[in-house]
């Protein structure tokens, strides 16, 4: 009887520690399932209590529709994530050119319509300065809620998610723009032994430095390589007004114009602003010097790419159209696609191009390297969720938001290009740089060649010794729109690079003076770690 | 005296509308232009500042500048087209009813559906018009990578949907001239163009006139097909008044820049219809 009873209370420990223990299985709209343990669900969700059942929780994001980018996974996991906590999502939809001024409309007339955003990281300046939303650090400590891991991301993305020490957003996306070429038209043999005979030089595969490229690019554009009947191009950029053309000019203008060094001080390792009086940089020598580059290297493509935004660009690449484009880590999921894309297993990739002469402004002239000039960069939005400090129930956006930054989901995202969330943390390598496994990728649609390719060039960009400062001030949006119109009249035609940089510094300087100087110097030292 | 009051209650609606959405936006947006104003932060008195930024700001001029170029060539376009075609359609012809169906359609369309119905049309690579002039031609047209080809992007979408709405408007002034002074007319002289330029034309200009009021004070307006099919660009080619006021206001919350910018258009289109009252009530008393 007793041993019965000993027996009895073993089994019974036994089930209690099991059912403690249960791993929880959650199915999304696509009617894939992901099994979670408890740990990485945090309490709230493993207790089974929803003690957010009749809140309603709503969130804005880029405009893009259930199977859009940044915007497609919250549609994806809302039933399961509801169903776990018992709140109610509400997706906002904005279109990428609204939202920074609904945003900041909602924030500044402390309406708070909504609870969290999915911004870009570039208006972090603006909401941390404006204290319009809320650090994170405690409610990352606190086992309740989903546990994602913040020590996977490399420094130029953290950086990103963080002002000071503090945290305001869990991981989402991480952007950055590599270089995208056909691997098969570049080791075509014929080709290679034509371009030596022409250059008098072997090209390297990928490119080492920008002029190189242009070389290959020049070789490349006007005729039929990829025997499709019709004249193709050497490279494709998106350079559109107002779609985000610019970030093409910032990713490639860094190594004509960052000096490196060991701290951020008034001459090195800054792109924007002199870090002692908030001097725009953008009309000095080394600016100008790469955008007449690029003015140059645009002409090695299709004309149309000046009124071309990113979907367009990027369509052209994936018809094999072009031999280069440099963009965001979408280009390397959707060459997967192949309704989309002609060229999957065709794919390279790799950290942009740099530049043997860099302008040194202490000395007032172009310094020569040895090896290239390379910056990694974190051009783009990075976009990922913050929490409005007009929230009523800050803690249930954080669980949605730290939810999806979960390793299982973020790896999810990243391995579906559709999502728009690009690969940046460290399970999302492959090894020996990551965790992930290529199977997973490859089970995904992707080629696995390709797959190696593109998180090699995306750990290499991420992780490199250089990475280009990212501009994160109040009026941040204003800068960029600035920047924006007057490349895209260089772009155009309508006014030299000199002249359009000239003009881009003189919208600075209002801007600058209409925010206060020393305000923006404040802020801007702190978000570049000058001294540091 | 119950009479008396209620024609009050009747009133009030009408009193609140005109004092809740007319009078209130323009005497705080008037008060907005002395001050630097950013959302969410304590609001500056600067004086005229606002004012005198205008003189040194070359991107307003270059927006007005190209907002006047484009209300001048559209206006008088759509009113010539439109005098043109309601002249056709005047005269006897089979299927009348049905072709002036057709040709109003176009005033249906909501603007910022034109303007991305635009992109689709103007596409460079491949889209319908650039197709048949590559297979008739062996040549395209870079509608909205240029910045000329991107302004004619602009102009014939706005020809194309304005002109029928002065047509419509020409067509029923040209209807309600009586006929009895044309068949006097056609006992005196045989030639169309002598009976156009004496009597049908000054007939009907006072119709002219005020559909070329009407263009005019919304063509100071343009804004969405703009936004939508070029964002004022390339560059800032194509950055009209109303997109350049938006984005100072709404875009970079500067308000008390973007309310003086307001009211310069204000100003401006107002001195353009009193001038324009003014010479009708000159010519026809």
């Amino acid at each position: 009887m007793r041993r019965a009873v000993v027996w009895g209370i073993v089994v019974a420990f036994l089930l209690a520690v099991a059912v403690a223990h249960a791993d929880i299985t959650l199915t999304n709209a696509s009617g894939e399932s992901i099994t979670f343990t408890e740990e990485e669900l945090g309490t709230i969700a493993a207790s089974g209590e929803k003690p957010f059942e009749g809140i309603t929780i709503t969130v804005t994001v880029n405009q893009g529709g259930p199977k859009g980018g940044i915007s497609g996974p919250l549609y994806e996991w809302r039933d399961a994530w509801e169903q776990i906590t018992g709140a109610k999502l509400n997706i906002v939809e904005i279109p990428y050119a609204e939202h920074y001024p609904k945003v900041m409309t909602d924030l500044m007339t402390g309406t708070g319509q909504y609870d969290g955003f999915f911004i870009g990281s570039d208006w972090m300046g603006e909401l941390v300065a404006g204290e319009y939303i809320i650090p994170i650090d405690d409610y990352m400590k606190d086992p309740r809620f989903p546990k994602w891991d913040p020590d996977s991301l490399p420094p130029s993305i953290r950086t990103l998610y963080t002002w000071g020490d503090k945290w305001y957003g869990p991981l989402n996306d991480c952007d950055g723009q590599i270089l995208y070429y056909r691997k098969d038209i570049l080791t075509n043999p014929d080709y290679r032994a034509k371009f030596k005979e022409q250059y008098g030089y072997e090209y390297n595969i990928p490119p080492k430095t920008w002029d190189e490229l242009y070389d290959i690019s020049e070789f490349f554009n006007g005729w039929d390589w990829n025997n499709d009947g019709e004249p193709d191009s050497g490279i494709v950029m998106h350079l559109k007004v107002g779609a985000q053309g610019m970030y093409h000019y910032a990713s490639l203008s860094a190594p004509f114009c960052i000096l490196p060094g060991e701290k951020v001080d008034k001459y090195h390792n800054v792109y924007w602003f002199d870090p002692e009086d908030m001097t725009p940089l953008i009309n000095s020598e080394g600016h100008v010097k790469a955008l007449e580059f690029q003015l140059k290297l645009q002409k090695t493509g299709p004309d149309a790419q000046v009124a071309w935004s990113l979907g367009e660009a990027w369509d052209y690449f994936l018809r094999g159209k072009a031999v280069f484009t440099f963009s965001w880590g979408d280009v390397g999921s959707l060459v997967q696609d192949e309704t989309r894309s002609k060229i999957k297993g065709k794919l390279g990739c790799s950290i942009l191009p740099g530049s043997y002469e860099v302008y040194d402004r202490s000395q007032g002239k172009f310094v020569r390297f040895d090896t290239p000039n390379v910056w990694g960069n974190t051009t783009g939005g990075s976009w990922h969720g913050v929490i409005s400090a007009l929230s009523k129930h800050p803690e249930v956006v954080y669980h949605l938001l730290a939810f999806h930054a979960t390793n299982k989901i973020s790896l999810w995202n990243v391995q579906r290009g559709w999502t728009g969330v690009d690969p940046g943390a460290r399970f999302h390598f492959l090894p020996p740089y990551g965790t992930a496994s290529l199977d997973d990728y490859v089970a995904n649609g992707f080629d696995p060649e390709d797959a190696k390719e593109y998180l090699k060039a995306y750990y290499d960009n991420f992780f490199a010794p250089n990475i280009a400062p990212y501009l994160r001030i109040p009026g941040g949006n204003e800068y960029w729109v600035a920047l924006d119109r007057h490349l895209s009249e260089a772009y155009t035609g309508q006014v030299s690079a000199k002249e359009a940089l000239d003009r881009v510094a003189r919208d600075w300087e209002d801007i600058t003076n209409r925010y206060g100087r020393e305000e923006q110097l404040k802020v801007y030292q702190e978000s570049i770690g000058y001294g540091k | 005296m119950r009479r008396k009051r209620i024609k009050y209650f009747f009133l009030f609606p009408s009193i609140f509308w005109v004092l809740a959405f007319t009078i209130f936006p323009l005497v705080y947006s008037l008060s907005l232009t002395f001050f630097r104003v950013r959302l969410g932060k304590p609001a500056r008195f600067v004086g005229l500042a606002n004012f005198a930024r205008i003189l040194s700001d070359y991107k307003m001029w270059h927006s007005l500048r190209i907002t006047l170029v484009y209300v001048a060539v559209t206006v008088t376009l759509q009113v010539i087209l439109g005098l043109l075609i309601a002249l056709l359609f005047h005269q006897e012809m089979r299927g009348k009813s049905l072709f002036r169906a057709l040709l109003i359609l176009p005033i249906f369309c909501t603007p910022v559906a034109v303007g991305y119905l635009g992109l689709t049309v103007f596409y460079e690579e491949g889209g319908p018009i650039n197709s048949i002039l590559m297979s008739l031609f062996g040549t395209k047209i870079p509608w909205l990578s240029n910045p000329f080809w991107a302004w004619m992007a602009i102009l014939l979408l706005d020809i194309w949907q304005w002109t029928p709405f002065c047509f419509l408007v020409i067509l029923a002034g040209l209807q309600s001239l009586p006929e009895e002074i044309y068949d006097a007319a056609y006992l005196d002289s045989s030639s169309e163009w002598e009976i156009f330029r004496k009597i049908t034309f000054p007939m009907v200009q006072p119709v002219i006139v005020i559909v070329l009021l009407l263009r005019l004070i919304e063509s100071f307006k343009i804004f969405d097909v703009v936004y939508s099919l070029t964002g004022g660009g390339p560059g800032t080619s194509t950055e009209v008044y109303s997109l350049f006021t938006y984005r100072t206001g709404l875009k970079f919350f500067d308000f008390g820049y973007a309310s003086v910018l307001g009211y310069l258009l204000l100003a401006m289109v107002s001195v353009a219809v009193n001038i324009f009252f003014r010479r009708i009530r000159e010519v026809y008393g």
